[in-house]
């Protein structure tokens, strides 16, 4: 809720400083078009002569568009020509019919002057700073003077992150805060490390001097929960969740690339790598599983199992969404304006959009409930068969063939799905999960290719025995390719029959005959159906065992997480335009490229999703690594350099100190070689950050956003740092890592979801006091105590989680039983203490880290007198109250109350 | 401790109007040199939507409490609504919207024409027309027509405005409902009620300010995204109040433990919190002391005001109300009891109203009677006590679904169908307002002869959302969040206010 005042302030003055600078000195200084001209275009021409408008033929949003002939004929800014350009000559008018910016007031003389000068010069076009990235920048010199030391904060500069703050503040007239107390700066640490509080035993090793802030530092850097606590960060960004999504909002088991995620941070994935395994894990050479896990990432957009949807149109709807996502997570750009026309603002133009859809336009995924392309996880067992099929191919095939069949038992693709399926005729689409047969009926695959295999893979489930299948080539009329008997299955089952080889693309007939059933009877249900390339070596013995192990393998009930897989070239996609965004009226075909306003395509790069991510972590890209560093500055300090982390663009705001994120993205690609950890080492080690937060009013008024930095950071808790450092201090936080999500206790009735009976089965033993990260995720109804503090249902990638301060969230710390019982535990261990006063203190130390102040022991002792004076007076209110205690005396009660107090301070609640 | 916040309340006022009236100054001064008063940072994430008032708007205010009332732009016709949603779908040519030739037409082939370029959720090939499965008569001094599917809502019949020829662009709930609450099919939007109290706060800072019910034993379709706050912050998103359990999660207190319990627990926290404010003096702070304040006013109001048992026995009966079950009946009472407290917005869920003939209930002919039955009453009698309460001026009521129903009976994928039953259909169906600023008994929009499309006075979504937007006060075309670097409106880049319907 706090605004931006502070930064409009300093722009404010800056630009009153730099207009006094410009029009005070010589007329003939340099006007400069990224700071002083492209604001003007953008706030007073853009709107109405830009990306979606181009009024008169008209536009100021490219260099090209800005020098061309308008619809007069002539363009309306001539290099070097003020005076015989037509927008100077507008902006001076006098009718208001001809002058602009038309219907609103007339530019300032300054502004005018500006842009009058800037011609003259030649108008100069240049890029915005977000386009561009310098090559390298010098940290500012730092002398030292007697006044800094003398004020207790000599220690400030700590290392070159300092000198960029330092000097900043100093511009202001304003000094550092002192460095925060141990207690204060290891809890911040902690909390800003693993999410979690620091255990008491590491906390007293850093205060008795064992341990240096460095070795504190690195300490936590290496625990597992440090993966966890940043991997919370990116599943916001992932849109990770644990269901589809949508209407019905199923199940869905992607917990595995959550877990990929905790195990990328924890062993410090390069961020480059980390990006690449991402969007593009399947175009690697030879993709290892985890390769494979990683490309969840964009399997993590929503799945539309609603009756009567079109999957096509959900298809799309996920692949715009992966490429928003995309721009988002590594751009700070909102792509999806483009999508429609051209961006009002920043230099991306509409077809430009398509041009990247057709990266991520080419994936096997089909919005169909079984969410295929999914990877197995076979068991040793099961893992037998696979082997057995994969060593006689090494042997007998070639490297074509082995991949071809690794992929198959991998994730059986690629198939043709009921949605392929055309022409129905005693047969029905039945919604998009399969197709139904009844005596008699037929069906065509439209287009469909055959592999010039010599079998068919059948996934049905059938309901009668002698069914007859028959498999044409065209037609009723054409040849026959295959037919087979089907017999009754207990469950769904992929089954192998032989066809006649083709190698064409073809409508593939399907006609099924049963006539001992009645008409209109479900006979069987297909899935789908899939022809691939044959197996080597038919003939040579042994084959037949390894053709059972291949149909034992494709049968194996296994684990599954979906994962994406890149189209066969016969089943490739054209992209075209959807003109103004609607994907039901498309245009021109276009190709996978990038944008031309930021870094250049390497010719060397494959152009699929693989490129993609190679361009995106090209040491060239002027917004990748600006965006990470960004972004972690933001987890960090609760503010971006750039104040707003979801756009660095040209309508973002200025960095508030420009030269440092820029500094910290070079270092971050060059010197840290992507390391995350690196990053946040070299931010937590800075005196910068280990500031006290300590503040005036006064300094409030001055810098409400701490954009200075003249004091330390001092933000609420996430969601689930709330209930995880509450478990913590109460000893119940289990540290089991890894699998399925769990459902910690909540309301009955929260869970109502339209024709889906999935149930929240609370968890038992340690999995209900598991961290928040593993908590199951259901995106209609996600866990309602981390609603109320702010956390998202993580439908789509969410950037920034707004944190906001409401009654409900009282509600929920003092009266959720989880707080309870956390409250309960806390207090019960405080009871080797002797006396009442010891056992609030250690109550409130084990809290916060903190020796208690004689007031807050006060004001605590007397909520404890009035608790237990209560709890003696009504004798069974204790035992109501401690639910889980068998022996509930009114003095644990009362120190039960005190400790869900301190679980309330702010104090608690917030990183300081 | 109530004298302590008004105190540090006063303090922190004070010292924000000494920096306010300074950030005015050098914002003024800086468009005065020109070139470079970046009002469209103004612009935009002003609730208020008028750049020039921003600074007029008062932070501290909206920092410690973010429901804090604030007057709306244009003086407002109605404080409060209550939005009715039958989710599912009603049938339009069931309850309201009068065919006749539709009637004569009944088991004839669908005309090819209607049907080309379509899609249909369900229906494949050439389905047949559907007559109407209700009787209708036209009611009360407008003439409005009524089926005897709601034989108490002629009472009211001139109190509400018909619009007769929605449309929208979305055939499956999922989408539909979000389309409908949000502006828009895909997820991410603040709904209509998070909108409305981010732009005007709420009334009664003991309750929340968007309350959400539901009926029918299913949360809609499209999830609690409905009711969601989008990017807007979290506090504006709806609180759903349920018939059992803690009407609100949490409201009530531990066993064991009494309000004075409480309050004590609550003075302790904020008078160390308070000495913590002097410590780092962030506002953040007493913005909490403020909440828990709230919270343990809130843990006395909710209940109050959820409890439907304390209601004069005629009022209960004027409803149907079931105490102690969820009903559409208890919820519109509820909805009634919430506006007269001063909740901004009250939206209730109603589900069970697709009527495919799948199943007996979702048939037009049997289920859609019952569904019928279970709201005509309540809503009745909602209008009629706003009315009586002198309330009904201030109040606006919007009554819909997602979309309507087709003209056709369904016939899905070659099988036939159990019981009578009509598809999804987007391109007109009916929906109605009432109360403050709108034209009683009025009628507009006008479908063909067999309902298929609007062919006068067709109205979108959008032009539904700006007119309550309208009637709460807003130009919608003003009433902007930026987001990512754009400005964004709940009718997106259309929407018309209807004046038709407007008093």
């Amino acid at each position: 809720m706090k605004k931006k005042i502070y930064k409009l302030v300093q722009f404010f003055v800056l630009a009153a400083l730099m207009v006094c600078l410009s029009s005070c000195g010589s007329s003939s200084e340099k006007v400069d078009f990224s700071t002083q001209i492209k604001p003007i275009l953008n706030n007073k021409c853009i709107t109405c002569h830009g990306g979606v408008k181009k009024n008169g033929g008209f536009s100021v949003l490219f260099e090209e568009e800005a020098f061309a002939d308008t619809k007069s004929g002539k363009p309306a800014i001539i290099r070097g020509d003020a005076s015989g350009s037509e927008l100077i000559r507008r902006l001076n008018e006098d009718d208001p019919e001809l002058r602009m910016p038309y219907e609103k007031s007339k530019l300032s003389d300054q502004e005018i002057d500006l842009l009058t000068r800037w011609i003259d010069q030649g108008a100069e076009w240049g890029e915005h700073w977000a386009y561009s990235l310098p090559e390298n920048v010098e940290v500012p010199a730092i002398t030292q003077e007697a006044s800094f030391a003398s004020k207790g904060n000599s220690d400030f500069l700590k290392n070159n992150i300092d000198n960029f703050i330092y000097a900043r503040l100093k511009n202001e007239g304003l000094q550092p805060n002192p460095s925060a107390e141990k207690n204060s700066i290891a809890r911040r640490l902690a909390l800003d490390i693993t999410g979690l509080p620091s255990s008491q035993k590491l906390f007293q090793n850093f205060e008795s001097g064992k341990l240096t802030y460095e070795e504190l530092v690195d300490s936590l850097l290496t625990k597992p929960t440090y993966g966890e606590k940043w991997a919370t960060w990116w599943l916001d960004l992932a849109r990770y969740a644990d269901s589809k999504g949508y209407e019905k909002d199923m199940g869905r088991s992607i917990w595995q690339y959550r877990d990929w995620v905790i195990k990328s941070f924890n062993k410090d994935l390069p961020y480059n790598q980390f990006t690449t395994e991402q969007l593009a894990g399947d175009l690697l050479p030879e993709p290892s599983v985890d390769q494979l896990i990683a490309t969840a990432f964009h399997r993590n957009t929503m799945n539309n199992d609603e009756g009567g949807t079109d999957d096509e149109e959900y298809r799309v709807a996920t692949v715009i969404d992966r490429l928003n996502t995309t721009f988002e997570v590594w751009q700070s750009t909102t792509i999806g304006c483009v999508q429609c026309h051209s961006h009002p603002y920043d230099p991306f133009k509409h077809e430009e959009y398509y041009n990247l859809m057709a990266f991520f336009n080419n994936s096997r995924d089909e919005d169909t409930p079984s969410e295929s392309p999914v990877l197995k996880f076979y068991s040793p067992e099961q893992q037998k068969n696979v082997d057995k099929v994969l060593n006689w191919i090494s042997k007998n095939g070639n490297a074509a063939q082995l991949t071809t069949y690794k992929n198959f038992l991998q994730f059986t693709e690629p198939v043709y799905k009921s949605h392929f399926f055309k022409e129905f005729k005693n047969s029905v689409y039945d919604d998009h999960a399969s197709v139904v047969f009844w005596d008699d009926g037929n069906c065509v695959i439209e287009n469909g290719y055959t592999n010039n295999a010599s079998y068919v893979y059948l996934n049905y489930s059938s309901h009668y025995d002698n069914t007859k299948m028959i498999i044409r080539d065209g037609n009723a009329e054409g040849p026959i390719l295959g037919q087979f008997t089907i017999n009754k299955t207990k469950e769904n089952t992929t089954s192998q029959f032989p066809i006649k080889r083709i190698d064409k693309k073809t409508n593939i007939y399907i006609e099924t005959q049963n006539n001992a059933v009645a008409p209109e009877i479900n006979i069987l249900n297909a899935y789908w159906m899939g022809f691939i390339e044959d197996m080597p070596e038919k003939g040579k013995s042994g084959f037949r065992a390894v053709n059972a192990a291949f149909l034992g393998a494709l049968n194996a009930k296994t684990e599954t997480v979906p994962i994406m897989a890149e189209n066969p070239q016969y089943m490739k996609r054209t992209t075209q335009v959807f003109d103004r965004g609607s994907f039901m009226i498309k245009t021109d075909t276009v190709a996978p490229t990038t944008p031309g306003s930021l870094n250049e395509w390497n010719t060397d790069w494959p152009q699929n999703r693989l490129g993609l991510s190679k361009w995106i972590v090209s040491k060239r890209n002027p917004l990748t690594a600006r965006t990470l560093v960004n972004r972690v500055w933001h987890q960090i300090y609760g503010q971006g350099l750039v104040s707003t982390i979801e756009d660095i663009g040209s309508q973002s705001e200025p960095p508030s100190h420009p030269a440092l994120l820029d500094w910290l993205a070079l270092r971050f690609m060059n010197e840290h070689n992507w390391s995350m950890k690196a990053l946040i080492k070299e931010i937590v080690m800075s005196g910068t950050y280990r500031q006290s937060s300590e503040s005036t009013p006064e300094m409030y008024e001055l810098d409400p956003e701490n954009e200075l930095y003249a004091r330390g950071p001092r933000i609420r808790l996430s969601a689930e740092q709330i209930r995880d450092q509450a478990l913590a201090v109460a000893g119940l936080l289990s540290s089991k890592m890894y699998g399925p999500g769990v459902m910690p206790p909540q309301p009955d009735g929260v869970w109502k979801t339209v024709y889906n009976s999935a149930q929240w089965i609370e968890s038992k033993g340690e999995d209900r006091y598991r961290r928040g990260v593993y908590t199951y995720l259901k995106r209609t109804s996600p866990y309602p105590a981390f609603l109320t503090f702010d956390a998202g249902s993580r439908e789509v990638c969410t950037i920034r989680r707004t944190i906001t301060n409401t009654p409900l969230q009282a509600l929920v710390t003092l009266n959720d039983p989880v707080y309870l019982e956390a409250s309960y535990q806390l207090a019960k261990n405080t009871f080797q203490a002797a006396n009442v006063d010891e056992r609030i203190a250690s109550a409130y130390k084990k809290a916060t880290l903190s020796e208690i102040e004689p007031a807050t022991l006060s004001a605590l002792k007397e909520l404890y007198e009035n608790s237990l004076n209560e709890f003696n007076q009504n004798t069974k209110a204790a035992g109501l109250f401690l639910r889980f205690e068998d022996k509930p005396t009114p003095e644990l009660a009362a120190m039960t109350v005190v400790s869900n107090a301190i679980m309330n301070l702010d104090e608690f609640l917030t990183k300081a | 401790m109530e004298e302590l916040i008004k105190k540090l309340l006063q303090e922190k006022l004070a010292r924000e109007t000494q920096a306010k009236t300074r950030r005015h100054f050098i914002k003024n001064c800086a468009q005065g040199l020109g070139g470079l008063a970046l009002s469209s940072i103004f612009v935009g994430c002003d609730p208020l939507g008028k750049p020039q008032q921003k600074s007029q708007v008062s932070f501290s205010e909206r920092d410690l409490n973010p429901l804090a009332t604030l007057a709306p732009p244009f003086g407002p016709n109605v404080k409060s609504v209550i939005y009715l949603h039958m989710a599912g779908a009603p049938s339009q040519l069931e309850m309201f919207d009068y065919k006749p030739a539709l009637q004569k037409l009944s088991g004839q082939d669908c005309p090819q024409s209607l049907l080309e370029g379509k899609k249909f959720a369900f229906i494949k090939g050439t389905p047949k027309l559907l007559g109407p499965q209700a009787e209708f008569k036209q009611e009360g001094e407008s003439g409005n027509w009524v089926s005897n599917f709601m034989p108490h809502f002629k009472k009211v019949v001139d109190d509400v405005a018909f619009l007769k020829a929605v449309h929208t662009d979305q055939f499956n709930h999922g989408p539909a409902q979000l389309f409908m609450h949000t502006g828009s099919a895909r997820l991410g939007r603040p709904s209509i009620g998070a909108w409305a109290t981010y732009g005007l706060g709420s009334e009664n800072q003991n309750l929340p300010g968007f309350v959400v019910l539901t009926s029918g034993g299913n949360t809609p379709d499209a999830g609690k995204s409905v009711w969601g706050s989008g990017f807007l912050p979290s506090v504006y998103q709806g609180v759903q109040c349920r018939s059992e359990g803690d009407p609100v999660l949490y409201i009530e207190d531990p066993d064991g433990i009494t309000r004075d319990l409480k309050k004590s627990t609550i003075d302790a926290i904020n008078k160390i919190n308070k000495a913590e404010y002097a410590k780092y003096a962030d506002p953040e702070i007493l913005a909490r002391i403020n909440q828990y304040e709230m919270a343990y006013r809130m843990q006395i109001a909710v209940p109050e005001v959820m409890n439907i048992n304390s209601e004069p026995e005629n009022i209960k009966q004027m409803y149907g109300v079931e105490p102690g079950k969820e009903s559409f009946a208890n919820n519109c009472l509820l909805a009634r009891k919430l506006v007269e407290d001063g909740v901004r917005f009250v939206q209730l869920f109603d589900w069970g109203w697709d009527t495919h003939g799948n199943v007996r209930e979702g048939s037009i002919d049997l289920g859609l009677r019952n569904k019928c039955r279970e709201i005509d009453r309540p809503i009745t009698a909602l209008i009629l006590d706003l009315k009586q309460r002198g309330l009904l001026d201030e109040t606006l009521i919007v009554w819909g679904g997602e979309f309507g129903r087709t003209p056709m009976q369904e016939n899905r994928g070659n099988t036939k169908m159990a019981y009578m039953g009509r598809d999804h259909h987007g391109d007109a169906f009916t929906m109605w307002m009432a109360g403050g600023g709108i034209k009683k008994g009025a009628s507009h929009g006008k479908t063909d002869d067999i309902g298929f499309s609007g062919i006068e006075g067709r109205v979108s979504v959008h032009d539904v959302h700006a007119t309550i937007l309208h009637l709460l006060g807003f130009d919608h075309e003003q009433f902007t969040h930026e987001f990512q670097g754009r400005n964004f409106r709940l009718t997106d880049v259309e929407g018309e206010v209807i004046r038709e319907i407007l008093a």
